[in-house]
């Protein structure tokens, strides 16, 4: 990140030698280029917070208010009793228990299975090892939106659908996150684990105190991953569960459509807000550590 | 002695659950989607019956599949191809540091850590035909209001503009790392040697720039032609199919009419086609490897 | 104490043999420093002595014991790594403390052990802090330190001084001396830098492609080199080799005796040489002059190749002709093989290059 920065940073300084700044006329430009440049990227933020603030303004909205239009912005009295009517339009504490246990359960899982095997792909030799990473590299590339369909008819025959289990299992381990914690494993120079040695350490005590500490970055980036992605799927338990016993929050939110009436947007609106206000917060704090984490995931 | 074998046994015991996992739910299953492809099944009878290739031809003889396979390749390149150049002139345009830039990029990057769920009603309400806040914006612009999701002329269009605000900033702030990748001290050089900007970015940035490009190209395109989640929300394909594309057709067929062998020849069409871009995607990453 | 003996090692990776068949003895005590370029297998010594890597055949002893097959923690060496190997998570506290615990050390005399360590290399006030935040200077003290506490038989050093600069590296040089004294351990060092094998050492032992060429106390590989290797990797600049063809040699009891090259330091030459000195006078031409204030060093060209000579206060220009007189005693002979011929000594050859042949008065047993 720093280096990111420092990089940034040198280009700029580079940028501002290289620009002749001779006569007065350019440094005139140059503010009306600045002043262009603010409202540029003023505008920008508008085309993302405007739905969002929309969003805020129409929760708070009386069924009338959101049928007129020209639309207005600001509600004459706030309706915050949405926000409840939203939650007890289902079993929300329900959804909400179940998001947390499942993506809960997924990150559990994952470090479980994850940091011994890309432990094992990084550290050791042995017969096999680059077709069986060759493996995880392919799982990689294959969505689940592409498999539901068998995975479907299997988790069904194991009596796994509409259960916790069913929809935690098959993301129990995660081939993106053994490719990012090898790659942070095998950056641990072979002398610091050669010092340990001497230092009369054992294998899991060079993996505890040495390895997963040095690895902590990959770790958060792989578990902000997980964890946000797998509270906000939508497909996976919409295709898994045909009841209500283990349905999570997104699926309870888009239910309100269908149980409230199509048009009933504030309230729509207010229940949105209660999916979406949590990850901002979240994401307001680290915003930093998550962008890492999905770009990161992009760039690999 | 059974140290010695420990040693050996050891590596393995740690890969195997997550081999396990990728085997059960992720290969297997594969296979066994490849395998019902062939069988006429309706999941509830008992016995599957083998029809060969049938499957198959009825997939392609049916314009209602060609449809939704048009709809899928148009929203994908059009999704894409619009992403990646919004992206990234906004990258280049904001790949500086300081504490605003900070706070544009993470504005810009905000709807891609929230749920599509989220984003799916968010937009259904924005373009709603009556009191949608979009139609008043491009009233502001002059614009006669459109019908947006409820109209087959324009459904894919919303659909794709949805998929384009949802995926700007992710892709610019990855090519804004693609960017800073590059060592400033080439662009030093390049102004000594009084290149233009244009001509800098032509012939330095770009170039360097490419192979964040093209996989940005490949992972939205295998990302595109899955997209479920705002067709089941927005639009459940209408209208009159306008909207309908291959996941949602595989999950209609599968959960609605359980047709599940027909279901499966669907998925197949879309395993080639992710396998296909994938394999590019694997050729241009042992390519990239090279590269640096 | 710390007698560390090497008996026929030899190491393959792969299938290329990287260490040859080696027979190696050091002494308890000793600063013993293995020397040579890279990848002259010095560093591979090193780490089979510390059980990193396992010979291929033949067997390690350290005092009395076999030590093949034992791992590295129970070897009772400790070691100081190039890049200090600093555990960048822990600080330096826990550096230290690692190891101890790993030992099972009790509590109460690790933290005892610990400060009496960070006294003496200084780090008393730093124990808190994390390696990132330390200077290199510094981080090199840990690792000293790091190594101390275990109070090893032998310590191992690999190249520990290679990202110092200059100064700090120099002062590091007479710390570890002085803290070589004080423990009276055995040190085995590795280094490609000659300077600093020559002035830390009490034994030098010279590598090249995975076999000794020479172990002995610095003046004698100084002074007696073995073989054109040591005797070209010692000093600065190295010793001139010249080709000895156009020396006319008799044949010495019949057979026609094997001197290919002569040798001699550059310090050794002389311009303006007194008559009186009996020696080799070779004529040539000053190609450069590479002035360090109190010397300068000449390349002269000559019939039999370039040469270099250093002298004081010596500020001759270049082109100039010049007649450098080497006095035959210091002149070094050897054979094809590039081994040191003893007891040879030629006289009166005159200038070489002229078609008088010199007069063989003596040769002796081969090496």
């Amino acid at each position: 990140m720093s280096a990111i920065e420092k990089a940034v940073q040198a280009r700029e300084s580079s940028e501002r030698n290289l620009r002749p700044e001779t006569w007065s006329g350019v440094k005139v430009m140059n503010g009306i280029l600045k002043a262009l440049n603010i409202i540029g990227m003023l505008g920008l933020v508008l085309i993302f917070a405007l739905p969002f603030a929309w969003m805020i303004s129409t929760s708070l909205k009386t069924l009338p208010e959101t049928m007129i239009f020209p639309p207005e912005w600001i509600p004459n009295d706030p309706q915050w009793q949405n926000f409840i009517q939203a939650w007890n339009s289902g079993p929300f504490l329900h959804y909400f228990f179940n998001s947390v246990l499942i993506a809960g359960g997924i990150l559990i899982l994952q470090m479980l299975t994850m940091i011994p095997a890309a432990y094992a792909f990084a550290r050791f030799q042995f017969p096999g090892s680059g077709i069986l990473f060759g493996f995880v590299m392919v799982t990689l590339m294959i969505p689940s939106q592409l498999i539901f369909l068998p995975v479907y008819l299997q988790l069904s025959s194991w009596h796994l659908l509409n259960t916790h289990l069913g929809l935690i299992l098959p993301f129990a381990s995660s081939a993106f996150g053994i490719f990012l914690l090898r790659q942070s494993f095998k950056q641990v120079p072979e002398e610091l684990i050669e010092a340990a040695r001497l230092d009369k350490a054992k294998e899991w005590k060079i993996m505890w105190k040495l390895m997963i500490p040095m690895a902590r970055p990959a770790l958060i980036t792989i578990a902000l991953f997980s964890f946000i992605s797998h509270w906000n799927d939508y497909f996976w338990p919409l295709v898994m569960t045909t009841n209500e016993t283990a349905r999570t929050l997104p699926l309870g939110i888009a239910k309100i459509r269908e149980t409230e009436g199509v048009a009933t947007w504030n309230i729509l609106m207010a229940a949105n807000l209660i999916l979406v206000v949590p990850i901002l917060i979240v994401f307001f704090f680290a915003q930093r550590s998550i962008i890492k984490a999905f770009v990161y995931n992009g760039v690999k | 002695m059974t140290s010695r074998l420990w040693e050996k046994l050891k590596p393995y015991g740690m890969i195997s659950p997550s081999l396990a996992v990728f085997g059960i739910f992720f290969i297997y299953p594969i296979f066994y989607m490849i395998y019902l492809s062939f069988f006429d099944w309706n999941f509830v009878s008992p016995t599957k019956n083998y029809v060969g290739l049938q499957n198959f031809t009825d997939l392609l003889s049916d314009k209602e599949f060609m449809q939704v396979l048009l709809n899928t390749t148009i929203y994908t390149f059009a999704t894409v191809s619009l992403t990646l150049s919004i992206s990234l002139a906004i990258a280049l345009w904001l790949n500086r540091s300081g504490l605003f830039y900070g706070f544009v990029q993470g504005a810009i990057f905000s709807p891609h850590i929230i749920s599509l769920v989220s984003i799916s009603l968010l937009w259904s309400w924005l373009m709603d035909p009556e009191y949608g806040l979009l139609n008043w914006v491009i009233g502001l612009f002059g614009l006669s209001p459109l019908q947006w999701l409820s109209h087959p002329d324009t459904s894919l269009m919303s659909l794709i503009l949805v998929a384009v605000w949802k995926g700007i900033g992710f892709n610019t702030l990855v090519f804004i790392a693609g960017l800073q990748s590059i060592p400033p001290s080439i662009y030093e050089a390049a102004a000594l040697d009084r290149s233009k900007r244009w001509r800098t970015f032509r012939k330095l940035t770009l170039p360097m720039l490419s192979p964040t490009l093209f996989f940005l190209a490949i992972m939205s395109m295998i990302g595109s032609f899955q997209v479920f989640e705002t067709i089941a929300i927005m639009t459940q394909g209408g209208p009159v199919n306008s909207t309908n594309t291959l996941v949602y057709y595989i999950y209609e067929y599968g959960f609605r009419f359980f047709k599940i062998g027909y279901a499966s020849a669907a998925g197949v069409m879309l395993l080639i086609i992710v396998g296909v871009l994938t394999i590019i995607y694997f050729r241009m990453l042992s390519k990239r490897v090279h590269y640096r | 104490m710390g007698r560390i003996e090497l008996k026929g090692i030899s190491k393959f990776f792969k299938d290329e043999e990287v260490i040859k068949n080696l027979d190696l003895t050091i002494r308890d005590g000793s600063f013993t420093v293995l020397v040579g370029p890279s990848g002259c297998g010095k560093s591979t010594t090193l780490r089979m002595i510390a059980g990193l890597d396992e010979q291929t055949k033949g067997e390690i002893w350290i005092d009395d014991k076999c030590v093949n097959g034992v791992p590295p923690g129970d070897r009772d060496v400790a070691m100081v790594f190039q890049n200090y190997a600093l555990y960048p998570t822990m600080n330096v506290y826990d550096n230290i403390e690692f190891g101890l615990i790993n030992r099972k050390v009790p509590k109460k005399e690790r933290e005892k052990l610990i400060k009496d360590i960070a006294e003496i290399v200084g780090l008393s006030d730093y124990m808190k802090k994390k390696p990132e935040m330390l200077s290199g200077g510094q981080r090199q003290r840990v690792a000293l330190a790091r190594a101390m506490v275990k109070k090893p038989q032998v310590f191992i050093l690999d190249e520990p001084l290679s990202n110092l600069d200059a100064k700090l590296r120099h002062q590091m040089r007479t710390e570890l001396i002085q803290l070589h004294e004080r423990l009276g351990t055995t040190f085995v060092y590795v280094t490609h830098d000659q300077v600093e094998a020559m002035s830390m050492g009490d034994e030098i032992v010279i590598m090249n492609k995975g076999v000794i060429q020479q172990a002995a106390s610095p003046m004698t590989l100084y002074n007696d080199p073995a073989n054109v290797f040591a005797a070209q990797f010692i000093g600065t600049p190295a010793m001139n080799i010249l080709p000895s063809q156009e020396l006319q040699l008799p044949s010495a009891q019949g057979k026609r005796h094997d001197i290919a090259s002569f040798g001699f330091r550059p310090e050794h030459a002389l311009f303006h040489a007194p008559a009186a000195i009996e020696g080799l006078r070779l004529d040539g031409m000053v190609l450069t002059r590479e002035s360090l204030g109190a010397e300068n060093i000449y390349q002269i060209q000559s019939s039999l190749g370039m040469f270099s000579v250093k002298t004081f206060l010596e500020p001759l220009t270049s082109d100039t002709l010049v007649t450098v007189t080497v006095p035959y005693e210091r002149l070094y002979y050897f054979n094809s093989e590039g081994q040191r011929l003893r007891q040879v000594e030629v006289r009166r050859g005159e200038e070489i290059g002229t078609a008088q042949a010199p007069e063989l008065v003596s040769v002796g047993g081969g090496l």
